[in-house]
């Protein structure tokens, strides 16, 4: 009886498995074939133009830009009848996470949005391309050599950049001319951290604060990035390829953050960063930052809706003015440069052949039209001779001053020097996250002194890289 | 009945009154301030749809409107879709645990198998290990060998039988008294028999509770549905929530729009099962 | 949970197992197979992995390096010290919420009662996504977001809510008190429904008052709930993850840094997989021995 039992059961049972079974059978003939698909490809890619299916993974670069990719895709794929490509969209939030996993479970995909602070701990993985040894040389001769120094870990270049990103300051032009300054001569020649400290001295006023930087959670990390120019820090490492966060630079900045913080030109509370162009755009500051040449789109849609009376209270009418940073004396004028970049990836049985395909689909979307298209939507010039020639065709709707400053800090960008290795740059993010940024916190929320911190990062950076390693006195 | 605990003014209702007007009150000032983010949430979800950033800070939105709903639904072609998807993952995975859980409880309460208590043991420490190193080897698993990123497959199997419940029924079946199973056994009834004559009409609460809490964790879930989708039209709602808030700004209210929207079928079943939930919640517990 | 013991000695007695383990294994078939690809797998693969420095193409072995790297870390011990923090705070005290909340709803009618649970059970429903949103506004720093509204309504000072190392982890507590007391809440009061009566004729013969048979009676016999609870909760509580990820991002000064948000961050921003599965391993070695100790300290009126 109990055996009879046991058996109905165990048919009960199987019947419930392959229930399960075929469902998810159904559900793999709407989905799966392309990813079958996939790994036939890259089987049979040996195969002359064998089909292959390239993904990409696709942040909001600029608005849309995942379907932006399928629309160039399917242009791409007319002279390239054997490529597929799959677009997987991301949000500004996870894309690293998903990034991330799929490196780590050896299925990255092919193409991947990425900024240049990144990419050392993707090239540790053993993620990266050899991009010299998959494309072109006159492929590879349309970017400017200048700015692939970006995208170089242990003297190998492992992406080309799509842009780099002029992150300084932006304000309100009526406020900072009424508070006595000279917008156009600072759009052009840059300004000196005294004459800044002036200005958003005389900007504060009831209800409205001279400077506002946005500065809760991770964006502190700015603080370093795009702030360091004030103290002359341009990067986590000098020409010598010593650590540069532990020079007498970084103590000057720590500084100058414990000044304006309790200077009360600026909150002391924190300012969450979708506040800070807001806050701008209602008048509640006069400077802003980070700012990017980008907000003067923002400022104008927010100005006619305001002259149309579509405007949320509390927005007003304003002309946006892109600023360089200021600099302390002695430092040389310099502005920090936020290399977004698409970056080719490998996994452990990807073919010679479908690394071709991948690396000139690349060059396609890295290049011409495709990366004048980005450019335009960032405001920024293209960093390879195809982009800028598309870019000639396109009207840029930019106040002429704003062209002069965006000039004028592309003109002083600093470089990262080169030769340094993944590995350095994966631990200079590490220390990044794990020290200075909590630390920044800690002197923001006024719990920390300029000095304590100070001795706190070099202690943590000299155990890390070595103090050999690491730069002691002022550079720069 | 617990209510001997209040027995002191059965004989004086004024008193009796003016005690249970004060805890009503407490109760209510309490509720209220537990149920302030979800008003904040429900006011906002009638705002501009626009992006805000936070210098909107009022407790009500200046102008009402439904604009936001229609926002959430124009900002993607697949908004509708997000939640269709989250109620098909959600019922599967709730069918397959009350079905597999269920038996799988009975059995480590009820049954005398060899191994049981290591079993049972092992399921347990399954609960424990911290799920964000378990997402990298089970996206391999999925998408390296079993081939099914973007499929309801993929998005229900690893959930579809959790230690959490298998604990609850093996809780809920521990208090059904043994005798009732001997007694049958001695009638000569198979464990089949036993358990669909006997166990299944007295698991109606289990049924119900581990089908809600499961809804309401798998609703919720987003880190999962966001590894294995890579299709916008394969997005769970909460996957397609998270794409309102951007870098420089969120569309605040679309987003609260959407949250509600997605809170409506919790709502909705909540109520329909709450006789059977607000009992049940707590056999797992008590029984032991 | 004792008269278990009943049918085993029966089933030793006849020495014949096989039928009734045949039975077993085919109940709970469906569950291991489930169980063993799903959570066995891939926890083995993360202890191989945390003996490993682990890259996608070619790991390599490191045997103990990344566990000794793990302890000798500060910011594993300042995670670990955050967890043990939020946990001892928010545990007990939500218990002790729940349990008041319970007996205050006791004297109600059950519509009565079935508004209260329903009112404190509905943030349970609400997206977390949505609401951790809702929570950032409140906990807004400048003077007016709704927290400093209401500091600046009683005349206290404005807060820098979720930026200060003093009120970070506060901030963190306060929401879950007020957002996740639900489901304690119902299981306490169902435990408060099933004391008999005449526990408490006897009690009143005896003059006992109010808060007498609360201590005596009640809180003993909720005993078995509240270590059921106990369990539970630590377990959640020493994994927690998405409020720090959400809110504070382990800010300021990593004094919000979770255990949970560690190994995330290992795993997905830095990419030190094998790091993050050896502390995932600690962590969890961590949490069973804690729920042993629970089990130990309370009897087993509870199994497991």
């Amino acid at each position: 009886m109990k055996k009879i039992v046991a058996l109905l059961l165990a048919v009960v049972m199987l019947l419930g498995l392959c229930a399960c079974g075929s469902t998810s059978e159904k559900n793999e003939d709407t989905k799966a074939p392309e990813q079958t698909a996939a790994n036939d490809a890259s089987i049979e890619t040996e195969k002359e133009a064998a089909p292959d299916t390239i993904t990409v993974l696709a942040p909001p670069v600029m608005n849309d830009y995942a379907n932006y990719v399928r629309t160039a895709a399917e242009e791409y794929v007319k002279t390239h009848p054997n490529i597929t490509v799959e677009v997987i969209e991301t949000t500004w939030a996870d894309h690293q996470d998903k990034m991330t996993t799929m490196c780590l479970a050896g299925e990255a995909p092919d193409i991947s949005y990425s900024e240049t602070g990144w990419l050392g701990t993707y090239v540790e993985m053993g993620v990266g391309v050899d991009l010299k040894e998959y494309m072109d040389a006159d492929m590879l001769a349309d970017y400017d050599e200048g700015t692939l120094s970006y995208t170089t870990l242990d003297d190998t270049l492992y992406a080309v950049p799509l842009y780099i990103s002029i992150q300084a300051l932006g304000g309100n032009k009526a406020m900072l001319e009424e508070a006595g300054v000279d917008v156009e001569k600072v759009q052009s020649q840059g300004w000196s951290y005294d004459e800044f400290l002036e200005a958003i001295k005389n900007g504060t006023k009831d209800g409205t604060w001279g400077f506002v930087f946005a500065n809760q959670g991770i964006t502190t990390a700015d603080f370093v990035n795009i702030f360091g120019g004030v103290a002359g820090l341009t990067g986590s490492f000098s020409d010598e390829l010593k650590y540069a966060y532990t020079s007498e630079n970084m103590l000057n900045l720590l500084k100058v953050m414990e000044e304006i913080t309790s200077s009360g030109y600026m909150p002391n509370y924190t300012v969450a960063a979708g506040e800070r162009l807001v806050m701008l755009q209602k008048g509640e500051t006069m400077v802003t930052g980070k700012a990017m040449p980008l907000f003067e789109t923002n400022c104008r849609t927010s100005t006619a809706a305001v002259q149309n009376g579509t405007a949320e209270e509390g927005f007003i009418e304003m002309e946006y003015v892109f600023l360089p940073m200021p600099t302390l004396d002695g430092v040389k004028a310099n502005c920090y440069g936020g290399g977004g970049l698409l970056v080719p990836f490998r996994n452990a049985n990807t073919t010679d052949e479908h690394l071709k395909n991948v690396v000139e689909f690349y060059h396609y979307l890295s290049s011409g039209q495709c990366a004048a298209d980005v450019c335009d939507a960032v405001m920024l010039p293209a960093l390879c001779e195809s982009g800028r020639k598309a870019q000639e065709n396109s009207e840029l709707v930019q106040s002429e001053g704003n062209a002069i400053a965006s000039a004028y800090c592309t003109s002083i960008l600093v470089a990262p020097p080169t030769g340094i290795t993944a590995e350095q740059s994966a631990n200079a993010e590490t220390i990044l996250n794990e020290v200075i940024v909590p630390k920044m916190e800690a002197l923001i929320a006024g719990e920390a002194t300029a000095e304590e911190v100070y001795k706190i990062i070099c202690d943590e950076a000299f155990a890390l890289f070595g103090e050999e390693n690491c730069e002691t006195g002022l550079i720069g | 009945m617990a209510s001997g605990l209040y027995s002191q003014y059965l004989d004086k209702p004024a008193l009796r009154y003016l005690r249970n007007g004060v805890l009503c009150l407490l109760l209510g000032l309490l509720g209220l301030v537990v149920l302030f983010p979800l008003i904040y949430m429900f006011c906002w979800s009638f705002g501009p749809n626009a992006e805000l950033a936070s210098s909107a800070y009022s407790i009500f939105p200046k102008v009402w409107s439904l604009d936001s709903y229609k926002g959430f639904f124009d900002f993607s072609e697949y908004s509708l879709r997000w939640i269709l998807n989250s109620l098909i993952v959600a019922s599967g995975t709730v069918v397959l645990n009350v079905i597999f859980a269920g038996l799988a409880g009975y059995a480590f309460a009820k049954i005398n198998f060899k191994g049981r208590k290591w079993l049972f043991f092992l399921i347990l420490m399954g609960m424990m290990i911290p799920y964000q190193v378990t997402q990298v080897p089970l996206y391999i698993l999925f998408v390296n060998k079993f081939h099914m990123t973007n499929t309801y497959t993929a998005l229900i199997l690893p959930g579809c039988c959790t230690a959490y419940n298998i604990f609850l029924a093996k809780q809920f079946f521990g208090g059904i008294p043994t005798a009732l199973i001997e007694n049958a056994k001695v009638e000569g009834a198979g464990q089949l028999r036993i358990f669909c004559s006997i166990i299944l009409p007295l698991s109606k609460t289990v049924m119900a509770v581990t089908a809600i809490t499961t809804f309401m964790g798998n609703w919720n879930t987003f880190f999962w549905p966001f590894l294995i989708t890579s299709d916008a039209s394969m997005y769970t709602i909460q996957v397609g929530l998270k794409t309102f808030a951007y870098a420089n700004g969120t569309l605040f209210s679309p987003m609260m729009a959407g949250a509600v929207i997605s809170a409506l079928p919790m709502f909705i079943l909540f109520f329909a099962l709450q006789k059977y939930f607000l009992e049940g919640v707590t056999i797992g517990a008590v029984k032991g | 949970m004792r008269k278990e013991k009943a049918p085993r000695t029966l089933a030793k007695k006849q020495f014949r197992f096989t039928a009734e383990d045949g039975t077993g294994y085919l109940f709970i078939l469906f569950a291991m197979v489930i169980f063993a690809i799903f959570t066995v797998y891939p926890l083995v693969s993360a202890v191989i992995t945390s003996f490993q420095k682990y890259k996608p193409v070619g790991s390599e072995w490191i045997a103990l390096e990344n566990y000794k790297a793990t302890l000798k870390n500060a910011l594993f011990w300042k995670a670990m010290r955050n967890t043990v923090i939020y946990t001892v705070i928010t545990v007990p005290v939500s218990q002790l919420i729940a349990f008041g909340i319970a007996i205050m709803i006791m004297p109600f009618q059950k519509k009565t009662q079935t508004v209260f649970k329903a009112i404190y059970y509905i943030p349970a429903v609400a997206s977390g996504i949505a609401l951790s949103v809702v929570w950032q506004w409140i906990y807004s720093s400048s003077p007016s977001g709704l927290a400093n509204q209401i500091m600046t309504f009683f005349g206290l000072p404005t807060q820098n809510w979720l930026a200060s190392s003093k009120t970070a982890m506060l901030s963190l507590i306060l929401m879950v008190f007020l957002s996740s007391q639900g489901q304690n809440i119902i299981i306490y009061i169902a435990a408060l429904m099933g004391i008999d009566n005449s526990y408490f004729e006897a009690a009143e013969i005896d003059g006992a008052n109010f808060i007498e048979k609360v201590i005596y009676i009640v809180w003993p016999l909720c005993k078995p709930t509240t270590l059921f609870l106990l369990v539970t909760g630590v377990i959640n509580s020493f994994q927690v993850f998405v409020n720090a990820y959400m809110m504070t991002g382990g800010g300021p000064d990593n004094n919000t840094t979770m255990i949970g948000l560690l190994i995330f961050n290992n795993a997905f921003k830095y990419g030190k997989y094998g790091l993050a599965c050896a502390q995932a391993v600690l962590l969890t070695i961590v949490i069973a021995a804690l729920t042993a100790l629970q089990f130990k300290l309370n009897g087993d009126d509870v199994e497991y």
